[in-house]
């Protein structure tokens, strides 16, 4: 403080008084390019340890494993952005993608299932954000409430059992198909984050997301809608989640009620590795895209190695730990600039 | 420099029980402290004085022991000492009583007077034991509140009084006190002042830090006044005027002290407040603001300004009834208020006026993003706050500047912009726009204020400094136990008359 206002003082003029700010965009940019040098870096490694690392088959397949949780993660990441969380993530995709596989056993149009799938999980985002909008509650009780809610609803649909069977094949393709050596899913992934990006550089709405993120008491007195604000990203949370579901059912040709159990924590791990603040305001979709990558990479690598899955998860728990401490120097070295 | 005789309780020839000399601090860009000299008298209240930036913090970091100095040395009662930290600091017998209160609101009072020493029996904590300890640190200290309440349910100068008894439990040689006056209302200060009074009756030493200029001349003993880091004057209160000091304070620039006088505007009222109810709380009526008028609210605190202030901006429950150039309003919530035309400046611009992670470009335009086609809020926002930002001379570098980089003075300036880039300003609602900023950001920030009334917008201000409602504002309104006693022309009633008004609540 006391060294802001000094140079303040002694600056003369209104120009540029230091060369703080360049600075601190130079260490953003090296936050967000670090994330990007280590990817590359481990893609590198990866492909010397176990040479079908590059195969273009290893390669849609890991776009095809990474996509879903990548889907989710960007709709986390504009509830983290609010300084929000959603725990019930994994509960609506399975949600979404039993309600899907059922609306098509009983011979519905599949798009009009697709979208009534991705209405219910709208509509429990929005009911989850907008108790914690309009209530005061916080959101980590009511996605905590909604996690194992949302859940019990999805067994309930079918008793526990799995749903569908007779599903057409047109659909069978959007999570299962490829365009080339792409898969379908890959390029919705890309889309949906593509997507996410403009609309939140590119819309009020977006600015507002960082502006309810990064004060929401000023953005309040601002008179900007901080509560639907809060809804709609909760609501996008959910559809997107649905969307993930509604993916998976067409690549397993069946819903299944039991699946995406854990997927929250997947979703948020990447978010945060991503370098979205978890207390919100600072951060994007693309750092997430990246470290949805890099996490299935590391997991993908396990796997060539034969490692087992326990210790890929002590490697993925490590990583986290290290990209934040990361984060966190850079950060602080921009801060003191 | 200004050089009276020293004359302090001991006598002039007495051992200072604290001395500073040429204390240097430099930081990356920046020298805070440039051979700062402080000499501290026993038993004295010695004042520290200099705008934001003038190097008080720093010095104040250094006798705490939390900054090293690069050069200088201290002396406590004659013996050099080092202060290695703050722990070094608090066994020195130096203690710091911060502007922002350091305790733990969600514990008692008790808790938090022996936080870390608590008396023990083994593992166990002697509570009873505990409380009485606590109840005599505050007995000393005059408060009169149970050591069982939890600190955050007190009043501001309950708090303050439980921050002060806990840096006297160390046996403190010299207590330095932050602002204690920025959160307390006039009655509250009279009870912090009647403790530092009863300290420097013990002998200990008082070195007392404050924006306002009332209060220094009434509990000071001696003042230093720094400048760029440097120490320009030392002087004796009694024999030296308000003006000197504040001249010594801004040095050679010729930012106002006194604003010009400017004719009281006529015409009919734009804002008209019929009634502003909330029961046992506020009772407010009858208050009317011109266009190009600014109305001052003056009042102890807790009198109900800012909640006052927070109804017309449609941020509080009750019984509201409001009209606009004639016709009523419903201010159902802040949006609401916003499209009506009304701009709130909290209390706390942190906390309340800033998206403080965010850029100066984007806190600018930030409310001025609320109309179709609702796209490119960046570009367009930058585009639309630049001449605004330019206008009000915000001092930044660029548009991308972290909002929390900027002074106090150019960050309110920043919420200001934020109402003026919307456009369509009608009423403007301030709540102590001035508080921490310095003599010239103050002056400053009036001038864009009372640019802003001559272009036609009402103006309520609310203000805990009397000296601030009278020198700019065209009205004063005094509010006392939440209801508004008097009305006041400052051109012609003596700041004493208001002054009185507002400790008693009794119009003459």
């Amino acid at each position: 403080m006391t060294a802001t206002t000094s140079v303040d003082a002694a600056a003369p003029g209104r120009g540029p008084s230091r060369p703080g700010p360049g600075r601190r965009r130079g260490a953003d940019l090296i936050v967000r390019s670090n994330l990007l040098l280590v990817f590359l870096a481990l893609c590198v490694v990866a492909s010397l340890l176990a040479p079908e690392f590059l195969t273009t088959r290893n390669m849609a397949n890991l776009l095809q494993q990474s996509a879903l949780t990548g889907i989710v993660a960007i709709g986390m990441t504009m509830v983290i952005l609010t300084a929000g969380i959603d725990l019930s993530v994994g509960s609506t995709a399975a949600f979404g993608g039993m309600v899907v596989a059922l609306l098509i056993d009983r011979d519905m149009n599949f798009v009009l299932a697709i979208l009534v799938s991705l209405a219910c999980g709208a509509a429990f985002g929005a009911l989850m954000g907008g108790l914690s909008a309009y209530l005061s509650l916080p959101a980590f009780m009511t996605t905590l409430a909604g996690l194992t809610a949302i859940r019990g609803l999805t067994y309930l649909l079918t008793d526990g059992e799995p749903a569908g069977g007779d599903i057409p094949e047109v659909f069978q393709l959007l999570g299962g198909g490829f365009v080339g050596y792409v898969p379908i899913v890959g390029i919705i992934f890309v889309a949906v984050t593509v997507l996410a990006a403009l609309v939140l550089r590119c819309t009020t709405f977006g600015e507002y997301v960082y502006a309810v993120g990064s004060n929401r008491e000023a953005a309040r007195l601002s008179g900007l809608p901080v509560r639907a604000v809060i809804t709609a990203v909760f609501a996008i949370s959910g559809a997107l989640s649905a969307l993930a579901g509604v993916l998976l059912t067409s690549r397993l040709t069946i819903g299944q009620p039991t699946a995406f159990n854990g997927l929250e924590l997947d979703a948020i791990a990447a978010v945060v590795l991503g370098g979205t603040n978890l207390f919100g305001g600072r951060g994007g979709v693309f750092g997430t895209f990246v470290a949805v990558l890099l996490l299935s990479v590391l997991r993908n690598l396990c796997n060539l190695l034969g490692l087992g899955s326990f210790f890929q998860m002590v490697v993925t728990g490590l990583i986290l730990v290290a990209a934040l401490i990361l984060n966190m120097a850079i950060e602080k070295r921009g801060a003191r600039a | 420099m200004t050089q009276h005789p020293v004359n302090g309780p001991d006598g002039p020839t007495a051992v200072p029980r604290l001395r500073m000399r040429g204390i240097v601090k430099r930081f990356p860009g920046t020298v805070a402290s440039d051979g700062t000299e402080l000499t501290v008298l026993p038993g004295e209240v010695h004042c520290l004085l200099g705008q934001n930036g003038a190097g008080k913090s720093t010095l104040m970091k250094i006798l705490a022991g939390s900054y090293q100095p690069d050069e200088g040395e201290i002396l406590l009662d004659g013996e050099p000492v080092r202060l290695s930290g703050p722990q070094a600091g608090m066994a020195a017998g130096i203690a710091v009583i911060y502007q922002e209160l350091d305790l733990v609101p969600d514990q008692t009072v008790a808790q938090n007077l022996l936080l870390g020493r608590a008396p023990a029996a083994g593992p166990f904590v002697r509570d009873r034991r505990r409380r009485e300890l606590a109840r005599a640190a505050i007995e000393r200290v005059g408060g009169t509140f149970p050591v069982t309440a939890t600190v955050r349910d007190l009043p501001i100068a309950a708090q303050q009084l439980t921050a002060i008894a806990r840096a006297l439990t160390a046996d403190a040689r010299v207590i330095v006190m932050d602002e204690p006056s920025a959160t307390l209302g006039e009655a509250d200060l009279e009870a912090v002042f009647a403790v530092i009074r009863s300290l420097t009756a013990e002998g200990r030493s008082v070195i007392y830090i404050s924006h306002r200029m009332d209060e220094v001349m009434e509990i000071g003993d001696r003042a230093t006044v720094l400048r760029d880091g440097r120490t320009v004057g030392v002087f004796d209160i009694a024999r030296t005027s308000k003006e000197e000091l504040v001249a010594a304070m801004i040095g050679d620039s010729t930012e106002l002290v006194h604003p010009a006088d400017r004719p009281a505007p006529t015409g009919e009222p734009l804002l008209e407040i019929d009634h502003v109810r909330f029961p046992g709380l506020l009772d407010v009526s009858g208050i009317s603001v011109r266009p190009g008028e600014i109305v001052g609210l003056a009042g102890l605190g807790g009198a109900g300004r800012t909640t006052l202030l927070r109804a017309l901006f449609g941020d509080a429950r009750g019984d509201v009834a409001v009209r606009l150039a004639g016709r009523p309003v419903r201010l159902s919530g802040p949006a609401a208020a916003v499209r009506a035309g009304f701009a709130l400046v909290p209390e706390s611009r942190k906390e309340q006026g800033l998206l403080l992670g965010l850029s100066v470009g984007r806190n600018a335009a930030v409310a001025a993003l609320g109309r179709p086609p609702w796209l490119l809020p960046r570009r367009t926002g930058a585009r639309r706050a630049a001449p605004v930002l330019a206008g009000l001379g915000v001092r930044h570098a660029s548009a991308g500047q972290p909002v929390g980089e900027l002074s106090g003075g150019n960050q309110q300036k920043v919420v200001l912009a934020k109402w003026i880039t919307r456009g369509g300003l009608r009423v403007l609602l301030l709540d102590e726009p001035t508080r921490g900023l310095d003599v010239g950001a103050k002056a400053d920030l009036f001038r864009e204020v009372r640019r802003l009334a001559d272009s036609g917008v009402a103006v309520l201000l609310a203000s805990s400094e009397l000296t601030e409602l009278t020198a700019n504002a065209d009205t004063v309104w005094v509010l006392h136990e939440g209801r508004n006693v008097g009305r006041f022309d400052p051109r012609t009633t003596p700041e004493n008359t208001i002054a009185h008004t507002v400790i008693t609540g009794v119009t003459p």
